[in-house]
């Protein structure tokens, strides 16, 4: 079982998962977290998918689609919870000719029309978070909250990609990314860019105890309630943590808004 | 004697060329003296661009104020970095009227990756809540075409002109064969690429709504009628209508 699977069942309970409609590598379960309806949403690997690019996990034509109807199809006191575990979108011929774009676009559209709505949007990442499958399914969230682990990766490319297409070796990857922290691929390093609202603890993702669940679930409680879950991405720029790492941004944003006043 | 105008190729224009020929009264908002350019490039060993190969602004068209954005494709294959998607977001979210955008795209700056890919999450929004309340016209008219993060930006704005030398897609093909291997996908076979991701069979396909010529003059006619037209359906992202498409795209080749 996957890390996003098992979360989905750690935190809605197993009797609560089942496959989005006709499409197995999309998960969802509705139930109660301390009394309040959620609806958690997953992607996971399915080795029969018809399109084979998007066997593995990835975000192929059909988990698009299927992401876009299940944000758009939660009962209407649900919270989403996106549960991040996505190593990429589906690199294929097909994919590309069909409008795979149009997929991804469909579950950002989903996201974030519901969320501008008034429905609260969570993330939390328990795994990989990569590229175009993050923007589709995690980034639009209000409030994303992930694991503190080395599992946890975000990042524009897989780590194998990067090297084959910079031709530079893991070391001269790593150096880099000293210098320019956004193209580290660890947790810890991103959330200092004030995207992330919450790091858990937990010591093993596969088989977290029950006080490292209670932990994520209080969390995810209070940030409803505190009306978290619709905030706009680029409120992620009013952090404290944001003020230190994102000045460029911040100062570019500052002074073009200035412009149009003038 | 009639006078036959001659093409003005879009796709050799500059940013700024670009924008003036698409829009009214384009003023420039944090131009070149402005000295704003991406802080993270020299430590990969590249210099940096004094718009970070973004161009933002406000222009008019019929009549309304619009934010105005044109992505050099020359600059980094018109790559999203911090800078250049703070200038996006920063734009879009305060245009009073709706917006024009000229994509020429590869999506996020690998050597900004995750700073990158959080502005293009801004971008995304800032598109849905425009789009909401005015036109937002996406233009897919240079050499890069549109691609990564950004091509779902485009895909979410209130209509898209491409260009029938344009391309629209997710993944380049460069990154398919890299990814997949070359019996997946054959990125020096560019009749094959423009068939499947080029203007013409985006816009057959429903994936885009207007095919214009490569000439300044047309394109800026196309974007005034996109502009116009009540229809903001966004039929493109009905995932009852992509499914019907997806299921024929299993049936083999277009």
């Amino acid at each position: 079982m996957t890390r996003g699977e098992h979360w989905v069942r750690t935190l809605l309970g197993d009797a609560a998962v089942a496959a989005a409609d006709g499409v197995p590598s999309v998960r969802v379960a509705d139930g109660t977290l301390d009394g309040a309806a959620w609806r958690a949403v997953a992607v996971v690997p399915n080795p029969v998918a018809r399109f084979p690019r998007a066997r593995g996990g990835e975000l192929g034509l059909d988990e698009g689609l299927a992401l876009a109807d299940a944000v758009r199809g939660a009962p209407p006191d649900a919270a989403i919870l996106a549960i991040v575990d996505v190593p990429g979108q589906a690199f294929g011929r097909r994919e590309e000719a069909a409008g795979l774009q149009l997929a991804l676009a469909a579950a950002v559209n989903a996201y974030a029309t519901e969320r501008r709505a008034g429905r609260p949007i969570f993330a939390l990442v328990v795994g990989k978070a990569i590229s175009g499958a993050f923007l589709a399914h995690g980034l639009q969230a209000g409030w994303i909250g992930a694991l503190r682990d080395p599992g946890v990766e975000v990042h524009v490319m897989p780590a194998a990609s990067v090297a084959r297409v910079t031709r530079a070796t893991p070391d001269e990857v790593a150096r880099v990314a000293t210098i320019v922290p956004a193209t580290a691929r660890d947790i810890v390093t991103f959330a200092r860019f004030g995207a992330i609202d919450a790091l858990f603890d937990v010591h093993d993702p596969l088989a977290p105890s029950s006080a490292e669940r209670a932990a994520i679930v209080r969390a995810l409680v209070d940030a409803r309630e505190r009306g978290l879950g619709t905030r706009a991405p680029r409120e992620r720029l009013a952090t404290d943590a944001a003020r230190r790492t994102r000045a460029p941004a911040l100062d570019v944003r500052d002074r073009i808004a200035r412009a149009w006043q003038s | 004697m009639n006078s036959v105008r001659t093409p003005v190729s879009f796709a050799e224009a500059t940013p700024r060329e670009r924008l003036r020929a698409l829009v009214d009264d384009f003023v420039e908002f944090l131009d070149p003296f402005a000295r704003v350019s991406s802080p993270h490039l020299a430590a990969h060993g590249l210099v940096a661009q004094r718009d970070d190969g973004v161009v933002v602004g406000r222009g008019r068209l019929a009549g309304s104020t619009v934010g105005a954005v044109a992505i050099d494709g020359r600059f980094l294959g018109g790559s999203i970095g911090e800078v250049g998607g703070a200038k996006i977001a920063a734009t879009l979210e305060a245009a009073p009227g709706g917006a024009l955008i000229a994509f020429d795209t590869g999506g996020i700056r690998l050597q900004e990756a995750n700073l990158g890919i959080l502005a293009i999450a801004e971008i995304c929004d800032a598109i849905v809540a425009l789009r909401a309340r005015a036109p937002v016209v996406a233009v897919i008219a240079g050499r890069v075409g549109c691609y990564g993060g950004m091509s779902l930006a485009a895909s979410l704005c209130s209509h898209i002109v491409m260009t029938e030398g344009a391309r629209l897609g997710l993944n380049g093909p460069d990154v398919v064969e890299q990814e997949a291997g070359p019996d997946e996908m054959d990125a020096r076979d560019r009749p094959a690429i423009w068939r499947l991701t080029g203007g013409a069979r985006r816009v057959a396909q429903g994936h885009a709504d207007a095919l214009a010529p490569d000439d300044c003059a047309a394109l800026a006619m196309a974007v005034r009628a996109a502009f116009g037209a009540l229809s903001q359906h966004l039929e493109r992202l009905s995932t009852t209508r992509l499914r019907a498409s997806f299921d024929a795209a299993l049936g083999g080749e277009p």
